[in-house]
């Protein structure tokens, strides 16, 4: 006999905590837990046992990994957590006695300030974990950089998101690391390609947010914290790495004025700050606070530069852009020997990801935003893949390459408005003639409706998706102003084997518009799904068809007849008297019906052909039907022989298999329908 | 003064107990020792202020003259007082003796023994005299007072004088006494007075304190009420009348100083005061943490990493396919639904322009849930099967292998009023016989379905089981009915068969007459009555309970039966050759329980009874239980053992077919569960098919394939092969029995709705 084991010692006993347990053993209250588990990123188990786990005792419980909680017992923000709370004990002191004075310098010189730093490296010890985890980063921080402040959520919370939001937007464009997007009803969707890693995250449409109140703030700003932190030496190293400076120079004007991502001006590091960039922090903040120093006198500079020269930002890119084709890489050929044989030839890297893709398939185009169309997203997706002559009307703030609408460059506009109807074109010539006239009039607006201005390209703003979604530029006729316009899929779904793909036309053979007009004749005109066996007698109603109703069931029959053959053989030796079979005496009773209809036709004179076409039918469905039942039976005897874990296993999958089928099927049918009545309504006009 | 007071308190125990032995000399001399001693008393108290050692030295050198100082001390006219009563006893004395000398107090008598004996006069009781503790006490030491008991005193004082007995109360009184007990009732006599010891009050009052172990003393109180020295009102005017000290009006120089330290501090910029916070300290300091650029680690097996998002579909689009737009029912039905249970938080909705979509209003809380989830929910690591779900199927033998089973009815035998209990085939297969509700046994032709022979055995008992001889002579009918087995040869056979059969039935007649004497058998063989005789009843049987079941031995000698009811003779063996029945197990408790079924093993001298809940195999040929088996069912209807003999099936009322390997284990080897009611009967085909079924109460009949393997190593297999549904269910009951064709795989079954049917 083996040791006798004790209970509660090893095991899942040991190795999960329920959370009052934790809370109790870290001695801090609730709130404090769950901030710290937000910091730490310690999250629930689902014990394999949860009765072992709980001690036998069965009461629904939250379990935690004891480990984890091991590890919360020396963390430093715990401690900071106790130093906050003698603080508060100090603070609540001091403002009941009404030492106002005394409050505020406790406030200002003595609250303990939580430092994630160690956090960080600890949840994600190599860079690439970082930016793994960056979707959720990414999404909430996007979310507070489009949140009005309020009590609970301070507008110093808001102006760092919306910084770090900008930041990272001029790091992509500067990487060309947009890969695709997509206008959802929810917001507009990113993905990223970073060190390797697909980010995604989604924007929300520029709205004034919907704040819920059942919304615990607390929380959502405790992630905030984590995650301000978190993007801060994420963009931090981007940034090292591209040889810029971190944080990259603000303009506060011009943020006021609403010039969005050119409130912000990368620069490159110098050689020297190149050496220091391992080091980091201090170097950057004393560079920062002595660039703050002269930002008085910088942004006068500016402000005299911007008349010249399009856009600081845009030059210190293409500086970039230099850099990268001097850095990059150099076609290796290899070199044919003299007898023949060659070396092998290794792969290399490509520039553009994704093969055929392009990350600057905007580059030669000069695009403007009409008034009504959303500025940040074109923007960020136009300059994410080359563009860099972007220009929008003055209203959508500060920062455009031009704000003339008539400017003759301008090869491509984005409107998101019906066309003017019976206005004459404006050559795009002549309106810059008359541009000098037309600003001393201060008609924007007029020239607004003048109609399309000739030489340029309008588009609705989908056609900048649907191009970067594609990798190329796709030919803009479909999206032209007023037209409609075609669907826009999600460039996530791969359509698989047995899914539904919307690109794919419907199979659209005869039968199953006939299967569908069926459906329409349907008072209800509900979707139901058809089955092939059922298909046999609805078939009749339709003269044209039979004839190859006729072929496909008679395939059919010769399918089902042999089977059937052997069973009445076997009948016929076994029992002649075996007459009560429900089966067997069916089809006997349907032979002798026919039999006597064949008679009475016979009196009649008429041939039989018909009703003959229509036995040869129904016989056709019977069989089927058996078929179809033998099928079952089989099944259900295979089932029966499974252990009770596979059966529910194969029956869970076959439930979600069937899911997806109906799933397609709903789709296809419904697809199917609005054709047809597309090209009922095409036939109509016609 | 202090040492000197101890001194004299010292000397004066010392005295008080020198005192008894005091001679009388000493005594005399005490006055004039006093007397001389005053004058110097007064002078010494004059010098006893100044030097104490010179009075030391007195007392040091005079001990008894300090004795009297002391007494002079005390009392400050020790002169008059004491001379006084020194005179007036004096003068007693003298009155008694009248001699001027000391020794003329004394008085001088002749005792008895002829010398002289003083008698000293009575002491006056001064204050000085000092023998009050002595008071008039027994002199007669530890003598018990029982001696004195004959005598009219209780012994002697001090003086030799006799104690005398206080006079005894009357009688009345003493029973008075032993009725009413006095106050302070000792039930002890005083030795001293020889009176009873009652004590006093205050006597009792200190005894009780002391049993308490409180202070004996009057009046003490432990607990006085504090006196506050301190109290807490505010004195009006200062306790002490020290002036203020200068140092509480002038400021401290050594704080001065500090102070002026720190504004040097300031003054120098060393300190700066109220630093204002910077904008910068707020926000975290950003720096190259990666910079060491550790490679990515591999993942802990607890780690498990949140689960992306997945990213958007289609149907979330702006502007989708039209075919992803909901239908006004589906709308209703998204609408209607909690948003808990939605299986996406939004409907897709189509919008022409980019211009037209309008912002999503539950962006924050959709986040807000993602943020929820991120740290409460639990996470768990499952392993997603890729796999096709028709490779879970099992592989079975195709059906086409498995045949031929039987499938589909194909005769009905009606005739049974009532339930058809029992269904029996020849061994011939040729005919088949059943048993009833109705009292009949009738035979039917296999084929054909037509009732050939019917005999009505009893008019209100039932047939409960009818079983054919299994041996290729011989065809014998064994029925149950009652409490009686008839043993019959229907007259439908050839004969010379017919009387073969007849002669194996009848020739243990004179057997029974030889052994059966004058101990009750448990079964009774006897010829029938003429009524059965003619119908080919050879021979009943009669035990003392309703029979259920028989079974045949392979042999066709022996047959076992079953009457549950009967406790200790349930199970009966009876013997056609010898026409002799036995009763192997005598006692209830032997079976552990009422047996249901009974089986012979097909070839070996073994014994199947199954009780409601266990199997147990008796070897007959050594007489003891071999093996038990147990099924885990919990009531026991019908078993049946492989034609091999190493298996068994097992039906239960609670819905179970088990199969039994008996090499395996005691435990069944497959449970099978697919009928929805009890099932009432199992069978083995006999005939060499592989197969088996079950018969239940929700009417129908379940074929399964059992096929056993020759190699040890391979365990049965079991398909299950048919559903034959056909019987009606007639008040609850469905089939209650089963039988195999002995040759074909055809099957027939016995219903409550009174027909038998044959499948095949």
């Amino acid at each position: 006999m083996g040791k006798i084991k004790k209970k509660g010692v090893a095991g899942n006993a040991r190795n999960f905590i329920t959370r009052t347990q934790a809370v109790r053993k870290l001695q801090i209250s609730l709130p404090d837990f769950r901030r710290l588990c937000i910091f730490k990123g310690i999250y629930p188990r689902e014990p394999r046992n949860k009765k072992k786990a709980n001690k036998g005792s069965t009461a629904p419980a939250t379990f935690y990994y004891t480990k984890d909680i091991q590890y919360l017992l020396h963390e430093p923000v715990l401690q900071k957590f106790r130093e906050h709370k003698t603080f508060s004990k100090k603070l609540t002191k001091a403002l009941g006695r009404g030492d106002f004075s005394d409050a505020k310098r406790l406030e200002d010189l003595h609250k303990p300030r939580i430092k994630l730093d160690h956090i960080i490296k600890e949840r994600y010890p190599a860079f690439t974990d970082a930016i793994r985890d960056l979707d959720d980063a990414l999404s909430t921080v996007f979310l507070f950089a489009n949140l009005p402040s309020n009590r609970e959520i301070p507008a110093k919370t808001i102006e760092t998101c919306a910084r770090l939001a900008h930041e990272f937007q001029h790091l992509v464009i500067r990487k060309r690391a947009l890969r695709r997007s997509f206008l959802s009803i929810k917001g507009v969707y990113y993905q990223a390609e970073i060190q390797g890693q697909d980010v995604l995250w989604l924007v929300p449409y520029k709205f004034a947010q919907n704040v819920p109140v059942d919304v615990d703030f607390r929380i959502m700003l405790t992630f905030l914290d984590f995650y301000t932190t978190l993007l801060g030496f994420v963009l931090f190293r981007l940034y090292t790495l591209e040889g810029l400076v971190y944080p990259p120079r603000f303009d506060k004007a011009l943020d006021d004025k609403g010039a969005g991502l050119k409130a912000f001006v990368l620069e490159g590091k110098k050689v020297g700050q190149l050496e220091d960039a391992t080091r980091g922090a201090v170097v950057a903040t004393k560079d920062v606070s002595r660039q703050l120093e002269t930002l008085g006198d910088k942004i006068k500079e500016i402000q005299e530069e911007e008349e010249d020269s399009a856009a600081a930002a845009v030059v210190v890119a293409t500086e970039g852009e230099n850099a990268q084709v001097n850095e990059g890489l150099d076609k290796f050929t290899a070199i044919q020997s003299k007898d023949g044989t060659t070396a092998d030839i290794l792969q290399q890297p490509n520039g553009d990801i994704d093969g055929n893709r392009s990350t600057s398939m905007f580059s030669d185009f000069t695009i403007h935003l009409s008034r009504e169309t959303p500025r940040e997203p074109l923007e960020f997706l136009l300059r994410s893949f080359g563009c860099k002559r972007i220009g929008w009307d003055a209203v959508l703030g500060e920062g455009s390459f031009t704000t003339d609408d008539r400017d003759p460059s301008i090869t491509h506009q984005i409107v998101d408005r019906p066309p003017m109807v019976g206005l004459p074109p404006v050559p795009a010539a002549a309106a810059t003639t008359k541009n000098g006239e037309d600003t001393e009039m201060g008609g924007t607006a007029a020239s607004g409706q003048r109609g399309k201005v000739l030489g340029r390209i309008y588009v609705q703003p989908q056609y900048i998706w649907d191009c970067v979604n594609a990798g190329k530029v796709l030919r803009p006729d479909a999206y032209a102003q007023g037209a409609e316009l075609p669907p826009h899929l999600s460039p996530w779904v791969q359509a698989k084997d047995g899914e539904y793909d919307p690109t794919a036309p419907v199979a659209d053979n005869e039968e199953s518009e006939e299967e569908e007009e069926e459906e329409v004749e349907d008072a209800n005109g509900d979707v139901k799904m058809v089955t092939n066996g059922g298909e046999g007698v609805d078939g009749n109603s339709d003269g044209d068809d039979d004839g190859e109703e006729d072929e496909w069931g008679g395939m059919a029959t010769e399918l089902a007849g042999e089977g059937e053959e052997d069973d009445d053989e076997e009948e016929d030796g076994s029992a002649g008297a075996a007459q009560s079979d429900a089966e067997a005496s069916d089809d006997d009773e349907s032979a002798q019906l026919q039999h006597q209809r064949e008679l009475e036709a016979e009196a009649a004179g008429v041939s039989y052909t018909a009703d003959k076409k229509k036995s040869t039918k129904s016989e056709a469905k019977k069989k089927l039907e058996k078929q179809q039942k033998a099928r079952e039976e089989e099944l259900d005897r295979q089932k029966a022989m499974m252990t009770k874990k596979k059966r529910k296993l194969y029956e869970r999958m076959e439930y979600g298999n069937k899911k997806k089928q109906d799933e397609k099927e709903r789709l296809e049918s419904k697809k199917r329908k609005i054709e047809r009545e597309k090209s009922k309504t095409r036939k109509a006009r016609d | 003064m202090a040492t000197k007071a101890g001194s004299r308190k010292r000397s004066r125990t010392a005295l008080e107990a020198d005192k008894p032995v005091l001679s009388s000399d000493d005594e005399f001399e005490i006055p004039e020792i006093n007397g001389h001693e005053s004058s110097e008393d007064e002078d010494g108290f004059s010098t006893a202020d100044e030097g104490s050692d010179e009075s030391e030295e007195l007392s040091d050198a005079e001990g008894s003259e300090d004795d009297d100082e002391i007494d002079s001390d005390e009392i400050p006219s020790d002169d008059d007082i004491s001379h006084k009563p020194n005179g007036v006893t004096n003068g007693d004395l003298l009155d008694q003796e009248d001699a001027p000398n000391p020794e003329d107090n004394v008085k001088v008598v002749t005792g008895a023994d002829g010398n002289p004996r003083y008698i000293y006069p009575e002491i006056d009781p001064v204050y000085d005299s000092d023998d009050t503790d002595a008071e008039e006490f027994n002199t007669i030491g530890n003598i018990p007072l029982e001696y004195y008991e004959n005598y009219p005193h209780v012994g002697y004082d001090i003086n030799g004088k006799r104690i005398m007995r206080p006079a005894a109360g009357k009688a009345l009184d003493t029973l008075l006494n032993s009725i009413e007990l006095p106050k302070g009732w000792t039930g002890l006599i005083d030795k001293n007075s020889g009176a009873a010891l009652n004590l006093t009050e205050e006597e009792l009052e200190i005894v009780k304190k002391l049993q308490r172990s409180e202070i004996t003393e009057d009046g003490y109180d432990p607990y006085p009420d504090m006196v506050e020295y301190f109290t807490n009102t505010v004195e009006q005017m200062p306790l002490s009348s020290a002036p203020e000290p200068k140092r509480r009006f002038i400021p401290s120089k050594h704080e001065q100083k500090r102070v002026m330290k720190i504004v040097k501090g300031i003054r120098e910029g060393r300190i700066v005061l109220r630093k204002p916070q910077s904008e910068a300290a707020d926000q975290p300091e950003f720096y190259d943490i990666w910079a060491d650029d550790a490679p990515p680690k591999a993942d802990h097996v607890m780690n498990i990493p949140a689960p992306k998002l997945p990213p958007p579909t289609h149907d979330e689009s702006y502007n989708p396919p039209p075919e992803y737009l909901p239908n006004e029912k589906e709308k209703k039905e998204w609408e209607e639904l909690d948003p808990e249970d939605r299986e996406k938080n939004y409907l897709p909705r189509s919008h022409k322009a980019l211009r037209l979509v309008p912002g999503f209003n539950g962006f924050v809380n959709e986040r807000f849930e993602r943020c929820l989830d991120l740290y409460l929910a639990p996470r768990v690591r499952r392993n997603k099967l890729n796999i096709d779900p028709a490779s879970l199927l099992p592989k079975l033998p195709s059906p086409e292998d498995l045949k031929p089973f039987p499938t589909t009815c194909a005769a009905i035998y009606r005739g049974h009023e009532g339930r058809v209990r029992s269904v029996s085939a020849d061994p011939t297969g040729v005919w088949v016989a059943t048993g009833g509700d109705d009292g009949t046994i009738r035979v039917w032709e296999i084929l054909t379905g037509r009732q050939v022979w019917k005999l009505k055995a009893s008019s209100d008992e039932a047939v409960d089981s009818v079983t054919w001889r299994p041996t290729a002579e011989g065809r014998i009918l064994a029925a149950a009915c009652g409490n009686e087995i008839l043993l019959v040869v229907p007259p439908i056979f050839d004969p010379e068969e017919e009387s073969h059969s007849k002669e194996i039935l009848s020739g243990g007649f004179g057997y029974a007459a030889n052994n059966q004497g004058g101990k009750e058998a448990p079964g009774k063989w006897s010829k029938p009555d003429s009524g059965l005789d003619e119908e080919g009843v050879v021979v009943t049987i009669t035990v003392r309970k309703t029979v259920k079941y028989i079974a045949w031995h392979r042999r066709g000698d022996y047959l076992v039966t079953v009457s549950p009811d009967d406790v200790r003779r349930a199970v009966c063996i009876h013997r056609l050759s010898t026409h002799l029945s036995q009763t192997p197990f005598k006692e209830k408790s032997v079976t552990k329980g009422i047996p249901q079924r009974v089986q012979f093993h097909p070839s070996k001298p073994l014994l199947f009874v199954a009780t409601k809940r266990y199997i147990r195999i008796y070897d007959l040929a050594k007489a003891e239980l071999s093996k038990t088996l147990k099924p885990g069912a919990r009531w026991i209807s019908s078993i049946d053992i492989h034609p091999q003999g190493d298996n068994l099936i097992v039906g239960s009322y609670d819905k179970r077919l088990l199969w039994h390997d008996l090499d395996l284990s005691t435990k069944p080897y497959r449970t099978l569960r697919y009928h929805d009611k009890g099932i009432r009967a199992v069978a083995f085909h006999r005939g060499g098919f592989p197969l088996f079924c079950s018969s239940s109460d929700d009417g129908t009949v379940q074929v399964f394939h059992g096929r056993i393997y020759s190699d040890l190593m391979e365990n049965a297999l079991i398909v299950p092969l048919k559903v034959l549904k056909g019987h009606r269910i007639t008040s609850h009951l469905g089939v209650l029995d089963v039988d195999w064709h002995p040759k074909q795989p055809w099957l027939f079954s016995a219903g409550a709705d009174g027909t038998a049917r044959l499948w095949n």
